[in-house]
């Protein structure tokens, strides 16, 4: 399954969504997405994970990244996720490092 | 001559396959008696190791081969990884705290390594003296 990703605009933020497998293959169409993302909005940059059926440590490393990118936790949210990326942030212990909602 | 391993796979170093060889060990894994919890991570695991692979012991080529077997018996759910790439040094293999870990998360395979050591019971890595990595993985199953 390949990844797709699509931007949206929402109330003066970014949203990107994100819909399939994110991977050592995937992962680097995702930081692009992200960091186009960070550079397109003021306000705050979302991303869509509710239909990511899979997510490995690199696309964990490439929400870091944006999270950096975007100037913290406050900025940088994950909408949504899917059990499996949940599943990949708490075995990282990396869940508490995002800010995690249901919508923006 | 009798395979030692129920399934090996050989498969070409590259990240485009990774998908392809996570429905195969998944495909094997559900014959095995694992909840589904259990199999995404142990997919996920194993998956680990083979982007650490492609990545540190491969520097990325993708024209590399990589073996994987699984094996089960006496208890046990063995799935093991060989590349012949640029052996990994220790520091980059050996367990680390949760702390230690997100001090560092950005750097490159520690996660992956994390991942692993969190998702099975038993974890060999072994690497060669001129070339190569073994990691062994090992699940305790019912």
């Amino acid at each position: 399954m390949a990844l797709e990703l699509s931007q949206v605009e929402q109330d003066g933020h970014c949203i990107v969504m994100a819909k399939g497998e994110i991977d050592l293959y995937s992962s680097p169409q995702l930081r692009e997405a992200i960091l186009k993302a960070c550079k397109a909005t003021k306000g705050k940059v979302g991303v869509n994970l509710s239909e990511v059926a899979y997510m490995d440590s690199s696309g964990v490393a490439t929400l870091v990244e944006g999270l950096q990118a975007s100037g913290g936790a406050d900025s940088f949210l994950l909408l949504a996720p899917s059990p499996s990326v949940l599943k990949v942030l708490q075995l990282s212990r990396l869940d508490s490092v995002f800010s995690i909602v249901e919508t923006l | 001559m009798v395979p030692d391993k129920d399934l090996t796979i050989v498969f070409r170093s590259s990240p485009r396959l990774l998908g392809d060889v996570r429905a195969m060990i998944r495909s094997y894994l559900c014959n095995q008696g694992l909840d589904e919890d259990k199999i995404q991570e142990v997919v996920l695991a194993v998956d680990e190791a083979c982007t650490n692979s492609i990545r540190h012991a491969y520097t990325g080529q993708e024209d590399k081969k990589l073996e994987l077997s699984m094996n089960s018996g006496d208890g046990w759910i063995e799935l093991e990884l060989c590349d012949s790439g640029i052996p990994a040094p220790y520091d980059r293999v050996k367990r680390k705290s949760d702390e230690a870990i997100a001090a560092e998360v950005l750097t490159p395979g520690g996660l992956g390594m994390h991942l692993i050591y969190n998702v099975f019971d038993d974890v060999t890595f072994t690497p060669g003296e001129a070339e190569g990595n073994t990691i062994m993985m090992r699940l305790r199953c019912a």
